[in-house]
């Protein structure tokens, strides 16, 4: 079988690309998508699938094990000398031939009777004891299934058994037109809804070779950073509540709130739903961007000074769930996740949206939960200086948003867009025929952080997870999906 | 209904949302809409609940789960549908690895997301109602 796919994937990575996709196509082939993090560009592996089987890269890319075993799943493509090549979306309760990529996008399965868990990895042994976490859980928080083995307190293993989100989004998208794509790709992940949005704009406007005017680019600059700034705080505010410190935590609720609420009144939605379109772009109110601004950082500070001066909570923070350096590298980590154990990817240095706004990207050393605590509270002050930069130069732009753009029908071809969501590199890789999707795959940033994250619990004492899983904050929805 | 015109116990579970339901269930615990003061709280185990909560449009392998909390909660208990999805109604109904959202909601609360101020609103609203539960 054909081995320059393995041997020009790994130079990439030899050679410090990031890896924006792996995704295969119903017609047998399979594209690997580089970028390169300093000049932007952007380089394509194919190889073609031969008799359903396809050479698997996760021996030596151990970042795609979860992409080649979700090709399998929906796809049917065998990853030939993958390690561990169990399911990964696909549970018992699926037809058994149901490859939901291949078929049709209205076609609906008849589900097994059966229970959805797939078999779980565990430690064997003298005194380890097997702990299972959900689906369902205790608190208000996204369904996954989390399977410990433990050693006394001490985590010894973690598998994770997610995708209970599963919609089956990317089958849904397919066959759509530009117009029925936009309010699905909204509602992917509240989280990330922005950086979605975004990315469809961005394909449909690469795939008809529309560039945006500045002031829609600057308009999608405010959205994205306010988005981060909502993210942030959310994961701000329930870092302290992980390890039972209130205060911090209903301080951060309650600027979240008023952000919420400053954002509903420009933007009329909480979550910014809906305020990116192909061409378009919600008009912002830079006047009224800068007085919430202005209004954050006066309980901003306060708060800042109390977490910060807090040597219980930045000691219970301290060297817990660290991810190395190293690790970030071979798994492929993400955003605050990889910033903060000191790798300096921001894919908005990269980005034209931003202009000459020039973002810095915030990079800490530590890898443990206080590094990705700090790393977000720097962030937070960052993205507030750029909305601010933004609003400024929106104040002289003629209206954003006004100049009406819409794509012509008919676009086709292939093109991978990304954004830096508040989890990190979001990319989606869109084929169009004829104004309508043909291929729509989502690598989210929380796809690559998701097996980092069980990877750094382990030797951490299993009191500490929800400590742990709280800095990595990992949307479930923009995995599974 | 008289048993929960002051407290009204609650058992959240996600059934593949996108995660904006749970953030402004989150909400409803803050200091802005301090929804224990009226008596509502979430619960940890089905075995506390007088109602069940979900979100999103009824992921397949969430749907065991959703029945096994349900069977779990004592009678009589409320069913809620929280979020466009769960009312059947969202942009993932089409979805193969949906359900349609939840089925025989004695409240739907409708909205993507719903407002949390509007969801309190009909929170509050559903415990004053003299309807009795249907099971
Ligand atoms: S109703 Fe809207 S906010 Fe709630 S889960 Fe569905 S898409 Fe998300």
């Amino acid at each position: 079988m054909d081995n320059s796919w393995i041997r020009q994937n790994v130079a990439l990575k030899e050679a410090h690309a990031e890896l924006l996709t792996l995704t295969a196509t119903r017609n047998q082939s399979m594209r690997a998508t580089w970028l390169d993090p300093v000049s932007g560009r952007q380089e394509l592996v194919i190889v073609e699938v031969c008799q359903e089987r396809f050479p698997s890269l996760t021996s030596v890319l151990p970042e795609v094990a979860w992409d080649e075993r979700e090709i399998h799943d929906v796809f049917g493509y065998v990853p030939e000398g993958h390690p561990n090549p169990r399911p990964l979306l696909r549970t018992p309760r699926w037809p058994e031939n149901f490859r939901p990529l291949r078929e049709r996008p209205d076609v609906r399965p008849t589900w097994q009777d059966a229970d959805p868990d797939n078999p779980a990895l565990t430690v064997e042994g003298n005194g380890v004891t097997v702990m299972k976490v959900g689906p369902t859980h205790a608190g208000i928080i996204e369904s996954g299934h989390f399977v410990f083995s433990l050693m006394g307190e001490n985590v010894l293993h973690l598998d994770t058994h997610l995708f209970q989100n599963h919609r089956g989004v990317e089958s849904l998208l397919e066959s759509q037109t530009v117009d029925g794509v936009a309010s699905i790709v909204t509602r992917i992940c509240a989280a990330d809804t922005v950086s979605h949005q975004t990315n469809w704009a961005l394909a449909v406007e690469a795939l008809s070779g529309y560039e945006a005017e500045a002031a829609v680019s600057l308009g999608r600059v405010v959205l994205l950073e306010s988005e981060r700034v909502l993210s942030h705080l959310n994961d701000l505010a329930q870092i302290p509540a992980g390890v039972g410190f209130q205060v911090a935590h209903q301080q951060a609720l309650a600027m979240k709130e008023d952000w919420q609420r400053g954002l509903q009144g420009m933007y009329g939605h909480r979550f910014l739903f809906d305020t990116v379109r192909p061409g378009w772009v919600a008009p912002p109110d830079p006047e009224n961007l800068l007085r919430l601004v202005y209004a954050l950082r006066r309980a901003w500070t306060p708060w800042q000074h109390l977490v910060e001066g807090h040597h219980g909570f930045n000691d219970r923070m301290a060297d817990v769930g660290v991810t190395t350096h190293a690790d970030v590298v071979r798994f492929g980590g993400q955003g605050v996740v990889s910033r903060a154990a000191g790798k300096g990817f921001d894919a908005r240095t990269l980005l034209p949206l931003y202009q000459d706004l020039r973002p810095v990207p915030v990079v800490e050393s530590g890898g443990d939960v206080r590094a990705r605590f700090n790393v977000r509270v720097r962030e937070v002050e960052a993205s507030l200086r750029l909305i601010e930069d933004a609003a400024a130069r929106l104040r002289r732009e003629t209206a954003a948003g006004d100049i009406p753009w819409s794509p012509q029908d008919g676009h086709s071809g292939q093109v991978a867009v990304y954004t830096e969501s508040p989890h990190g590199l979001n990319v989606h890789d869109v084929t169009m025929d004829n104004g309508r999707v043909v291929r729509y795959h989502i690598r989210a940033a929380t796809y690559r952080n998701w097996p980092l994250l069980a990877h750094a619990v382990p030797g951490n004492a299993v009191a500490d997870f929800p400590l742990i899983n709280k800095s990595f904050e990992l949307c479930y929805s923009c995995a599974d999906r | 209904m008289s048993h929960i015109r002051h407290s009204l116990q609650i058992r959240h579970v996600d059934a593949g949302s996108c995660n904006g339901c749970e953030q402004e269930l989150t909400a409803l615990t803050s200091a802005a809409y301090d929804f224990q003061h009226v008596g509502l709280d979430w619960v940890a185990s089905p075995r506390h609940a007088d109602a069940l909560l979900v979100t999103g449009p009824m992921s397949d392998p969430m749907v065991r789960p959703v029945e096994r909390v349900w069977a779990a909660i004592p009678s009589p208990k409320w069913r809620i549908a929280f979020g466009d999805c769960a009312a059947g109604c969202g942009v993932f109904q089409p979805a193969y690895g949906t359900h349609g959202g939840l089925p025989e909601a004695d409240l739907v609360i409708r909205g993507c997301p719903p407002e949390p101020g509007a969801a309190l609103q009909q929170l509050r609203d559903a415990m004053r109602s003299t309807t009795p539960p249907q099971s």
